[in-house]
């Protein structure tokens, strides 16, 4: 019997190389990082290679001696599988922004990174102060460093009746995925009224204070920043 | 449990219809791409966080799922079928632990773990020891225990969640599997269009790579479409309803439990990160943030989704019901015992 391609299997590999497209698109561009951790980032070029043999091995048995054509229901089937490549291609690099606030949970301090000797010792990051504010250890090692000077990056968000020169710079922690993050905010003060809408990217350089619970920042300098390469923060 | 499966009739396609389908597919795909461009749905809050967040899931889901389908068509195609009915032959009460504790060499998530439980069960493995690996699998692997260690890293709760997270997480896994019993994998399997009964006899390789191939394939377009519906389903949950609901309940001590299972179900977090987020809700006890890391990975939207597909309807059903109902349990007892 003489062997001919099967559609079924050929419109199959083309949607597993839709895939691969994607993921190789991910790793090359670094778009990664809009969807995934620094830790799960290995998924993409696992996934890449993955997907390529996978597409290549359906490709390459396409030819069969049975009559094998494609159903509409299989067209159709094949072509929700593929939508999700068609929508992450198609959408601009975008983030989470402060609509998903009042939807997700807050940051607390667990990680490897986040302890109390961190935040004593070394330059401060965002984390670091973010999670300051959730344990008592945190919040007394910060209390120790106390006027130094930071800066700290993120996006703006104003609380409804907040004094017009203040805002709370917020990034997303991200463990694994986007579908897993919180949020971290940290208050700053003598923000230039009237110059920064919600979800702008800033850069904040000030002295840093906790008070009480909270960790507030006297902005010396706020200056308007494109959106970081990488915009979600790893534990 | 109930059974009603069905394999639909089939009619063999024709060529100008099944043509002008697969035209409509690619029309319909290219004019939401355009629609996405145009609209940018930056000015669209809800959209943008929709799509980003249903995005990742599926990003970091897929390859795993492949990953599960190596391992499936690879147990499909090079494991002689004997291999399976010889340990379908222990008796019960050692084939649930055994498959359970199976789990701790399989470190991928619970979508991996969906295609080989299938195959296994295929292969002649009792059902419902293929059941308690699928459902332990995500839980006792050493990549999650790690996780949850390190998520409760310097909290006095660290143990408590490291160990009874495996440990109810095993025996929640056996009792689902209890349950299904002597339930036949025909009875308990979706039937699939592509389902074949390879022989294990030699055959040249080039023939058991086309089978391999096929099978890789079968289970991938499979389980993709329930895997993109799921995450569609719970993109959405994640974009419209606040994870702050769920704080009001935090003191009272079932409700509690039940909201955080709840919310695990809503989320459908990966069971490698879930620990990092379970230990957010600060408000809630260690007991239910306990329901929240053993019933997740057992079953959410996005699993459910792929159960739908898998197995019978019935079978959703069963695991629902054992896994909400065996953990309240169990965690009601470590409510008791840590608060």
């Amino acid at each position: 019997m003489s062997r001919s391609w099967s559609s079924s299997r050929v419109a199959a590999g083309l949607v597993l190389a839709s895939w691969a497209s994607l993921f190789w698109f991910l790793l090359v561009t670094g778009r990664w990082s809009l969807y995934l951790s620094t830790r799960t980032f290995w998924v993409v070029p696992t996934g890449a290679a993955l997907l390529t043999v996978a597409a290549a091995l359906r490709l390459a048995s396409a030819r069969t001696e049975d009559r094998d054509p494609l159903s509409s229901r299989t067209s159709w089937m094949l072509g929700a599988i593929a939508l999700p490549v068609v929508l992450i291609l198609a959408l601009p690099p975008a983030t989470l922004s402060s609509y998903a606030l009042g939807r997700r949970a807050g940051f607390v301090g667990s990680g490897v990174s986040v302890s109390a000797e961190d935040i004593a010792s070394g330059q401060l990051s965002f984390i670091d102060v973010a999670a300051a504010q959730t344990s008592k250890d945190g919040m007394v090692a910060l209390r120790a460093r106390a006027g130094e000077r930071v800066t700290l990056e993120g996006f703006v968000w104003r609380e409804s009746g907040a004094a017009a020169d203040e805002i709370l710079l917020t990034r997303y922690v991200i463990t694994c995925c986007v579908a897993d993050a919180t949020s971290a905010q940290v208050r700053v003060v003598n923000v230039p009224p009237g110059r920064f809408q919600a979800d702008d990217w800033v850069s904040v350089t000030g002295r840093i204070y906790p008070l009480g619970n909270q960790i507030l920042i006297d902005a010396s300098g706020v200056t308007g920043i494109a959106q970081p390469q990488h915009p979600y923060l790893t534990p | 449990m109930a059974v009603d499966v069905a394999r639909p009739p089939v009619s063999p396609p024709r060529a100008g219809s099944s043509r002008r389908a697969a035209l409509l597919v690619i029309g319909v795909l290219t004019a939401i791409a355009l629609v996405v461009r145009v609209a940018d749905p930056e000015r669209v809050a809800w959209l943008q966080n929709f799509l980003i967040v249903f995005g990742s899931l599926l990003v970091e889901a897929m390859p795993f799922v492949l990953l599960g389908a190596f391992v499936s068509a690879a147990i499909e195609v090079f494991v002689p079928t004997s291999v399976f009915t010889g340990l379908g032959r222990l008796p019960r009460p050692l084939q649930l632990p055994t498959a359970a504790l199976a789990g701790v060499a399989f470190p991928v998530c619970e979508c991996g773990s969906v295609p080989v439980a299938r195959r296994l069960a295929q292969k002649g493995l009792a059902p419902s020891a293929a059941v308690t690996f699928m459902l332990a699998a995500p839980i006792l692997n050493p990549v999650v225990v790690a996780s949850t260690f390190v998520a409760y890293r310097g909290r006095d709760s660290l143990w408590t969640m490291v160990l009874g997270r495996m440990a109810l997480g095993f025996l929640v896994a056996i009792a689902v599997g209890w349950v299904i019993g002597a339930t036949r994998k025909e009875d308990l399997l979706r039937p699939r269009p592509d389902d074949v009964d390879d022989e294990d006899g030699v055959e040249p390789s080039e023939r058991r790579w086309a089978r391999f191939a096929s099978h890789l394939t079968g289970d991938v377009v499979f389980m993709g479409r329930f895997l993109v519906l799921g995450a569609a389903i719970a993109g959405a949950v994640q974009t419209f309803v606040p994870q702050t609901l769920v704080g009001k309940v935090a003191d009272l001590p079932v409700l509690s439990l039940v909201a955080m299972m709840a919310l695990a179900f809503l989320m459908s977090l990966c069971s490698e990160s879930d620990a990092f987020v379970a230990a957010s809700f600060t408000l809630f006890g260690p007991s239910a943030q306990l329901a929240f890391l053993v019933a997740g990975p057992m079953i959410d939207l996005k699993l459910g989704a792929l159960y739908a597909g898998t197995y019978s309807k019935g079978f959703l059903r069963t695991v629902i019901v054992v896994v909400f109902g065996a953990t309240l349990v169990g965690t009601m007892w470590m409510q008791v015992v840590f608060g």
